[in-house]
């Protein structure tokens, strides 16, 4: 299939969607081109594509976004690994579950704003602190999902293992971590999701050198409104495309599970 | 050689802990099964006939009394013995075949494929190596399921109400398959059931088995030639004489004695 026929699908298939947007892009241009409300609050198309263009051709965006894209991939990175980690020893172990999980249940319950004085103290307001917070926040739902996806694998397929005599590891690789997978991967969904909502609080928060909310920050002190909208659509569109990517791994993942649509 | 796949059960007890008191499921259970026999085990359910089964599988462990095939103790599960559940139990996140080769060691070498493409053919699911279990029926489930337990020639197939899921006249189709996969593997087979017609028409001995203890209480051979004739009158005779042990016969009224 040609490019040009995927991207043709792809706009069908998502037709409605695209309406929405295209519905409030007109009400948006309306409101300005009658002058309803000031362009000081709410900048045209216009001036908002101007500081797009500004914003990209400089290069500042680029380095924004990337500054943001790296210490997500850092905080995810350690937040997922031991959320599975974790997740996955107590979904197998007993033991390893009445260990830990009354310590994980009461830690989730905290707000994860309310972690930031404790990693204010502990690790500044540097870097580390931001990476920390990520952390923390892509570390609980991961965990969560690792471990419900392994209890929700079926008794059954564990006794047909054991009739072929499947040793311990087997078991695991052939078994619980296939079953276990779809909500692995639902997890990896809402820590990514996480993740990125918390680096542009953490980055409006504690200012860094770059990061796509130091510049929503800084375009509101310079006051900007055309710049902060433009950061407004690229944190909604970056979204939108972890979620897509996600998803769709998700599916295929899930093309042997029936849902009721 | 001699053949295998002789099962000897003697005085197996089997009881469940509760906390005040012990609950006997199992009482004095002895059966022999001879190689290459089909044995239907039939009872009302909660008749221990389920725990019976999976006490031979090795699912189900701690009894008193021996489990012995061919001589040996049975010890935990083993691939000796296959198994086909009442649901079918295939993964379904692996494709027909893929599921088929999972009790192989080496599912990907030359000859495991070969044996697998054997075994689909065996249970008429040629065709269907790469779809997906949900893409399946009831019955080519369950046959998928039977090509799964047989793949790695088992002494001894155990079968816990494996029609039990499907319609009747599935289930009629399933007998007939059932009984060519029988003939053609020469396996001893232990089938449990609550379907009458089907024992008859599968088995050649019988037992019946009571309910709370668990006990023998009879075991009828069926020495009726194959293809049984669910119509003729030895069928109907050998099904009376089931049913009587279930208080079920019925009193045929144009009959009387004089």
């Amino acid at each position: 299939m040609s490019i040009a026929a995927k991207i043709t699908i792809f706009i069908r298939e998502k037709y409605h969607g695209f309406i929405s947007f295209l519905v409030l892009f007109l009400i948006w241009s309306g409101v300005c081109h009658y002058k309803l409300i000031s362009p000081d609050f709410l900048p045209t198309p216009a001036t908002v594509g101007t500081a797009f263009v500004k914003v990209v051709s400089s290069g500042i965006l680029g380095k924004s976004l990337g500054g943001s894209l790296i210490r997500i991939a850092e905080g995810f990175m350690i937040g997922t690994t031991l959320g599975f980690l974790l997740g996955a020893v107590m979904g197998v172990s007993r033991t390893l579950e009445r260990l830990f999980a009354p310590l994980i249940n009461a830690l989730r319950q905290v707000p994860i704003i309310g972690w930031i004085p404790l990693i204010i103290i502990w690790c500044g307001i540097a870097e580390t602190s931001k990476v920390t917070f990520i952390a923390i926040g892509a570390f609980f739902p991961i965990l969560i999902n690792t471990f419900e996806g392994i209890r929700s694998v079926s008794h059954s397929y564990v006794e047909v293992a054991q009739v072929f005599e499947y040793s311990r590891v087997k078991l695991l690789r052939k078994i619980v971590i296939p079953g276990a997978l779809p909500s692995i991967v639902s997890g990896i969904r809402l820590s990514m999701g996480t993740s990125w909502l918390l680096v542009v609080w953490a980055e409006i928060n504690t200012r860094s050198a770059y990061g796509i909310g130091d510049l929503l920050s800084s375009s509101r002190e310079e006051h900007n409104p055309g710049l902060i909208i433009v950061c407004i659509l690229v944190i909604g569109f970056v979204a939108f495309l972890i979620n897509e990517l996600f998803g769709h791994l998700e599916a295929r993942l899930n093309t042997w599970k029936k849902s009721y649509r | 050689m001699e053949r295998l796949g002789t099962l000897e059960v003697k005085n197996l007890n089997k009881k469940y802990r509760s906390q005040n008191d012990d609950l006997l499921v199992l009482d004095d259970i002895n059966l022999t099964v001879q190689p290459g026999e089909f044995i239907s085990i039939i009872g009302s359910s909660g008749c221990g006939k389920t725990t019976f089964l999976r006490l031979v599988v090795g699912l189900e462990k701690g009894y008193e009394g021996e489990i012995l095939l061919d001589g040996q103790r049975l010890n935990g599960p083993s691939l000796k013995r296959g198994v086909v559940f009442q649901d079918h139990r295939l993964l379904p996140w692996l494709s027909i075949e893929k599921n088929v080769g999972m009790g192989l060691k080496n599912p990907k070498s030359g000859e495991s494929r070969k044996t697998i493409q054997e075994h689909l053919e065996l249970v008429g699911l040629k065709g269907f190596e790469k779809h997906y279990p949900h893409q399946l029926s009831g019955g080519m489930s369950q046959r998928a399921a039977i090509a799964r337990a047989l793949v790695n020639r088992p002494e001894i197939l155990l079968l816990d109400e494996p029609l039990g899921a499907l319609d009747a006249l599935t289930r009629m189709y399933m007998h007939q398959e059932l009984e060519r996969i029988w003939m053609k593997e020469d396996i001893t087979m232990i089938m449990i059931t609550h379907d009458v017609d089907e024992a008859i028409v599968l088995s050649d001995k019988i037992v019946v088995m009571s309910s709370r203890p668990g006990t023998i209480k009879k075991i009828i051979p069926v020495p009726l030639a194959r293809p049984r004739d669910r119509a003729g009158y030895d069928f109907a005779n050998i099904k009376e004489e089931v049913l009587a042990e279930f208080q079920l016969h019925t009193d045929h009224p144009f009959t009387y004695s004089i």
